[in-house]
């Protein structure tokens, strides 16, 4: 057991450390199911396109673009870079079958990481800030001794996810297009009967999905306060394990998913001493693994409803 | 003469190598009710398939004298066809309503896409107790009747049904059939029917076409079908 165990403020930094850490790994989960909702693939190199995007928000902002607006930027240039993806590189090779598709999503992995090192080297740059991130940037709740406080950057986060979800949620609930791409995700056959362009919610899914992943690499730069072309390997991992626990083709799950993994690897590790942080990546997984067992269709996976 | 609805002429249609259709030839006329027979396996959903571009195809399917293969599904649609799959095909995970909608996909009309959603409830009541749930969760008969309204709801001009009566207790298919006789009759909306179901299928069709193998083995009126010796023994089973 931690000796802080009794201590307000150490664990009210644990829990906002976790959430804001979960939020980050929620958008990348978000982003991996939107893609395999309708596709029925996964975006090996999904961590890798969203550094990418990162690094053209920092390559705008270095050029005197207002942060906010290279991220508007790179948010639209992601979109098209992941649709045009799914038109010209996916789906060719779709019809070959699954195996093709994920050696395809793989190599991208390979190239973009390799890419990023090329243009921009293989040392950390510094982070582009949309959230005000210096020292005295937090609300102070406690006084302490010891002092907690909640910096602006998690509050940020935080926001950025709860943005999102009512955004796609306002975007798939009560929209046509968001109908549409419900009923490719639903049943791809017969969504193709009613005249649904299927191939164009393909397109839309992946190029969502990787607005979603650019904003969320601009985020992990600030909160890690460096980028490099290796920032978003492990969080690809933790994004895979969250969407797994929220149930592979659920938006919502992808959300809870993230936040509990985050809470899990905050409070394991700083609550059991024997627990080394680095063994976070054992944790994620562990967790991942225990819920599989108990649920296989992990939290909020659909079960199949229909009735033959 | 004038050309039919629908005529499809020497139409090859395989999955890969495999060539499951060998020149068919069958024609819809405007209105009209056709029945579609054959054995499992004879290539019935595949023409329906064919038809919707949902299969590589050879020959010639034309819509009102439009030529349609080659042509992407969605075009297909938009040109008047309404196809219910077979093993209906809802959208599970979507509402009963929503999968309505997703039936009109192809209109603008947002008045009209709304009294025609009301239109159906009235048609199938259950359909309007269950609005709000999922379509998954429904029983056979309730998913077919969902179906066969969420295809009704593009207005199209030809129907194709591939075997709506499979699964369904007798007395739904019968209350089914004579709903789908009602909207050939006041909306004139022809329907190409793939049922297993001869008899029932051709009191209401007008005129059948008997497949295998591939190819149409007989052709004719409901009765010239019914009445037709082969045809009885394999089909009718007396
Ligand atoms: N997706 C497919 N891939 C390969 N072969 C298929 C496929 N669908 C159907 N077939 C084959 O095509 C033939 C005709 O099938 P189908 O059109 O479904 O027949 P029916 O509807 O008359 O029972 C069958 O031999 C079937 O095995
Ligand atoms: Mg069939």
């Amino acid at each position: 057991m931690s000796p802080n165990i009794d201590n307000p403020a150490y664990l009210l930094t644990l829990l906002t450390g976790g959430l804001t850490n979960g939020a980050l790994y929620a958008l990348v989960a978000l982003a991996i199911v939107l893609v395999y909702k309708t596709t029925s693939h996964i975006n090996l190199a999904q961590g890798e396109m969203a550094t990418l995007g990162a690094f053209a928000v920092f390559e705008l902002t270095r050029r005197g673009v207002p942060v906010w607006i290279a991220i508007g930027i790179a948010f639209l240039l992601s979109f098209a870079l992941g649709a045009g993806l799914e038109r010209g590189l996916i789906r060719p090779l779709e019809r070959r079958g699954v195996f093709p598709v994920i050696l395809a999503t793989l190599a991208l992995f390979l190239i973009i990481n390799a890419g990023v090192a090329i243009i921009w080297g293989t040392q950390p740059v510094e982070a582009p800030e949309p959230i005000p991130g210096g020292i005295e940037d937090k609300v102070d709740v406690l006084t302490g001794p010891p002092p907690f406080f909640v910096t602006y950057v998690s509050l940020g986060v935080l926001a950025v996810l709860v943005a999102l979800l009512l955004g796609l949620w306002l975007l798939l609930e009560k929209t046509k297009l968001g109908l549409g791409y419900r009923a490719v995700a639903a049943n791809r056959e017969a969504a193709q009967v009613m005249g649904i362009p299927v191939g164009r919610m393909y397109m839309f899914g992946w190029g969502i999905a990787a607005a979603l992943g650019t904003l969320a690499a601009a985020l992990v730069a600030e909160t890690a306060g460096t980028l490099d072309f290796n920032s978003m390997g492990v969080i690809l991992i933790f994004g895979l394990a969250a969407a797994t626990l929220g149930g592979f083709d659920s938006v919502p799950g992808a959300a809870v998913g993230g936040l509990v993994l985050g809470l899990v690897m905050a409070f394991v590790p700083g609550l059991f001493t024997v627990v080394e942080g680095d063994l976070s990546v054992v944790i994620a997984l562990v967790v991942v693994l225990v819920v599989l067992l108990v649920r296989p269709q992990g939290l909020f996976g659909t079960k199949t409803l229909e009735r033959v | 003469m004038a050309e039919a609805l629908l005529q499809l002429s020497d139409v090859h249609a395989a999955y890969g190598e495999v060539e499951v259709l060998r020149g068919l030839d069958l024609e819809v006329g405007e209105g009209e009710v056709v029945v579609l027979l054959g054995a499992n396996g004879a290539g019935k959903t595949t023409t329906l398939r064919a038809i919707c571009g949902m299969v590589g195809t050879r020959g010639s399917v034309r819509l009102a004298g439009q030529e349609l293969v080659g042509r992407p599904t969605e075009w297909v649609i938009r040109q008047g066809i309404a196809h219910v799959p077979q093993g209906r095909g809802v959208f599970g995970s979507l509402s009963v309503e929503e999968n309505l909608r997703v039936g009109a996909w192809n209109r603008r009309d947002t008045a009209g896409i709304q009294a025609d959603i009301e239109r159906w409830y009235g048609v199938f009541p259950r359909l309007a107790e269950r609005r709000t749930q999922l379509a998954g969760g429904m029983s056979g008969g309730e998913q077919q009747m969902l179906a066969v309204a969420r295809g009704l709801m593009g207005r199209p001009r030809l129907l194709l049904l591939d075997e709506p009566s499979l699964g369904l207790a007798q007395i739904i298919t019968r209350e089914l059939f004579r709903q789908l006789e009602q909207i050939n009759r006041e909306e004139s909306v022809s329907m190409l029917i793939v049922e297993q179901n001869a008899e029932l299928a051709l009191s209401f069709a007008g005129r059948g076409y008997v497949l295998e193998s591939g190819s149409i083995v007989l052709g004719g009126t409901a009765d010239e079908v019914r009445g037709n010796e082969d045809m009885r023994r394999a089909y009718l089973g007396y």
